[in-house]
């Protein structure tokens, strides 16, 4: 017994000496680095190793700074996730937000606007930001004029359609949304039929409800109207009733789990309607049963009408000013030509900016969607940046199963949409 | 009436130095698993009734604001709500009855002895061990309008086909016959085990009297099941009140709402739209019907045979 206590007085001491000279290492550390924290949520297929490369390269040409990737598996756990954190004081230095996160965070006083960064010292050029697409570069604003928003992994709708079936139907692929209701009926016959589409539900909208919105600002057609929904419009309607008109003739399909993609895959259906990022699970779908070919969305009186998709990247407030500075660098770095140009040919993504495509013309030139779909993102209209916009596009899906699903009229539904959706915009 | 009271009333003992060590050591051995329970379950639960009397902001709580009954008010007023409770009862009454209907009538058939009998046993309650969101997944496919087993099925026999989770009329029945083929076996184990307490004599002398049967059934065994149908009927009434994974998996509330149950306006509310007093509200009367059966079934439970 005395021998044990003679043990534990030097004991403590070592222990102390330990964790002092650990403290101080650390010490040592913090003060020629700055780690920052990226929660994210590429973590499956070839987005991981693609970040994980980028993010590896950033450090060997920053050996001040350290990235820390916090992965989740979607995005519905990394929204719960960067809520429990920003609620529990600990969120990371930055984050993947879409437009009504961030206008969420930005009410909260959670995130802080980057203009300070952009146009700074170490801010970009006016050539490099022209270069931005517009329909990015606008989309990294919220309300206020202010930019709380930096581009990451960017994507829009394309038409992936069986080139096999329409040639031998002798048709061409269509390229208004006139011509598309004629082909989609053509090809509806002997058991097969032109698309399959989710419609989304009310806490989780899905592809169909972004095809849905592309097709009424092709129409003409607008989401929100001065910070208020506008879901009742005469395009709107018109929309819907051009939807509804598809299932009548049995040329559009409802289903749930990406339906596009089963439907294409199994030879049944001619068109999926889906995003860029979709790519390379449409490929695995189809097969190689038959030549699959990509197309831009179809055109309306106002053009292609696309719906951008993907997040942007947030900073945090409660990172301290060497963080965010490094998480700035780290950020303009992902947006850089080469960055973006490699993450697109990694991924499927698109690259955020125009400077990207002479990088990647070896790709392109295998790959043509990826040209078409990116040209596509200089008139894409991002998710309105309002916290209010997540319960009104869940209304939309709400408006679309009434009438495709269950045979609704289209000017009730979206009358019944439209004024949710205000109460939502207005607090309620 | 008080003297005979006490004198068959057992004399009340003041526990001894031994029984109040021994009661010191029993607290001290439950003190790690109380302590989770009251940071994990009480606390949040209290919390939970601290959040509903507020227009909480879960982003930034200095920006939430007291509203005292404010959120009931509007729960009460709020047709969604209504509209989940209507859900509710509609999912809890079928899960309920065909959990006790099917679950009697299966355990009834499986009861006696036989490798066959052992073997469909196991076919109904391998179900229950199954997890719910990958069981809900092939369901959703078995469902599914386009490719599904089901309306294959249906187009092979030349019936119309339907979009089972897509239509308002068919969501729920679809969601209520994937919980019964998840849930029955619990209730059927229940059910057999309340079947080998019966008494075997009972049932002979009625047979001898020359009961068919179902006279046998109806007039021996099911009173004798009252116990255990009471017990299954309040377990499964909990139970589907707290349904959550498989309206999450295959419906996710919709079409139209149509299979948003309490339970999941309540994810909707806190975790879709971030109303998150609201949501408290909501929970603390889920809360509320639930404490409310548990008591019945402690009741019912304690009462003798």
């Amino acid at each position: 017994m005395h021998r044990h206590r003679a043990l534990v007085l030097p004991g403590l001491v070592v222990a102390a000496a330990v964790v002092t000279l650990a403290a101080y290492g650390s010490t040592t550390k913090r003060d020629s680095t700055v780690t920052i924290t990226f929660m994210e949520a590429m973590s499956s297929g070839k987005q991981k190793p693609a970040l994980d490369l980028l993010t590896s390269r950033f450090e060997r040409a920053n050996p001040g700074i350290t990235v820390n990737l916090i992965a989740e598996p979607n995005y519905g756990v990394l929204q719960q996730k960067e809520q429990a954190s920003i609620a529990a004081g600990a969120p990371p230095t930055i984050a993947q937000a879409y437009e009504n996160w961030a206008a969420g965070y930005a009410d909260a006083q959670a995130i802080i606007p980057l203009d300070g960064y952009v146009h700074g010292k170490s801010g970009i050029t006016a050539a490099e930001q022209s270069a931005f697409w517009k329909g990015v570069w606008k989309d990294l604003y919220l309300p206020d004029g202010k930019i709380w928003m930096w581009p990451f992994n960017k994507s829009d709708y394309v038409v992936y359609y069986n080139a096999d079936m329409l040639q031998k139907a002798g048709l061409a692929m269509p390229k208004t949304w006139v011509q598309y209701a004629t082909v989609a009926k053509q090809l509806t016959k002997n058991g097969n039929w032109a698309e399959s589409m989710d419609t989304g539900t009310l806490s989780a909208p899905a592809n169909g409800t972004y095809v849905y919105l592309s097709i009424v600002r092709a129409f003409g057609g607008t989401w929100v109207a001065n910070g208020k929904p506008t879901l009742d419009t005469t395009a709107g309607i018109k929309a819907l009733g051009y939807l509804a008109d598809l299932k009548k003739a049995g040329a559009l399909q409802i289903g749930t789990n990406y339906p596009g993609q089963t439907a294409l895959g199994a030879g049944r259906s001619a068109f999926d309607l889906s995003t860029v990022a979709g790519y390379p699970y449409v490929l695995g779908a189809v097969g190689g049963k038959f030549s699959m070919k990509v197309a831009p969305m179809p055109s309306g009186r106002n053009g292609q009408g696309n719906s951008l998709q993907g997040t942007n990247i947030v900073i945090f407030s409660k990172s301290s000013t060497a963080e965010r500075a490094a998480a700035w660098e780290y950020m303009k770095f992902l947006s850089e030509p080469r960055q973006t140009a490699y993450w697109a040919e990694a991924t499927g993504y698109l690259p955020v900016t125009r400077a990207a495509l002479p990088i990647m013309k070896g790709y392109i030139a295998t790959h043509p969607y990826q040209q078409i779909a990116a040209q596509s993102l200089q008139t894409a209209g991002g998710s309105p940046p309002y916290a209010w916009w997540t319960t009104a596009v869940g209304q939309v899906a709400q408006a679309m199963q009434a009438v495709l699903d269950n045979g609704g009229d289209p000017a009730h539904a979206l009358a019944t949409a439209q004024q949710k959706a205000l109460a939502a915009a207005n607090g309620g | 009436m008080s003297l005979v009271g006490a004198a068959t009333r057992p004399p009340r003992r003041r526990p001894g130095r031994l029984g109040i060590r021994n009661g010191r050591f029993a607290l001290a051995y439950l003190s790690p698993a109380l302590l989770i329970f009251l940071v994990f379950t009480i606390g949040p639960a209290f919390f939970v009734l601290y959040i509903s009397v507020f227009d909480w902001n879960l982003l930034n709580t200095s920006m939430s604001h007291f509203v005292g009954a404010g959120n009931y008010r509007k729960l009460a007023g709020s047709s969604d709500f209504w509209k989940s409770i209507e859900e509710s009862a509609y999912f809890v009454g079928a899960t309920v009855a065909g959990s006790t209907i099917f679950g009697l009538g299966i355990a009834l058939l499986l009861s006696s002895r036989g490798l066959v009998r052992r073997i469909v046993r196991l076919a109904v309650l391998t179900p229950y061990f199954t997890p719910l969101v990958a069981t809900s997944i092939v369901w959703v496919w078995i469902f599914n309008p386009q490719f599904g087993l089901l309306d294959s099925l249906l187009r092979l026999l030349h019936i119309s086909t339907v979009g089972w989770l897509q239509s308002t009329t068919w969501a729920m029945p679809a969601l209520i016959v994937y919980t019964l083929w998840h849930d029955l076996g619990f209730t059927v184990i229940i059910f057999l085990a309340g079947l080998a307490t019966v008494s075997p004599e009972l049932r002979e002398a009625a047979r001898v009297d020359g009961a068919r049967y179902w006279h046998e059934v109806r007039d021996v065994v099911l009173p004798q099941l009252t116990q255990t149908t009471l017990f299954v009927i309040v377990i499964t009434t909990i139970g589907s009140l707290q349904a959550f994974t498989q309206i999450y998996t295959m419906t996710q509330g919709g079409p139209l709402s149509a299979t948003t149950t309490t339970g999941y306006l309540l994810y909707e509310e806190s975790f879709v739209f971030y109303h998150t007093g609201f949501g408290a509200a909501i929970a603390v009367v889920l809360f509320l019907v639930i404490a409310l059966f548990t008591l019945l079934q402690l009741r019912l439970t304690r009462r003798p045979a």
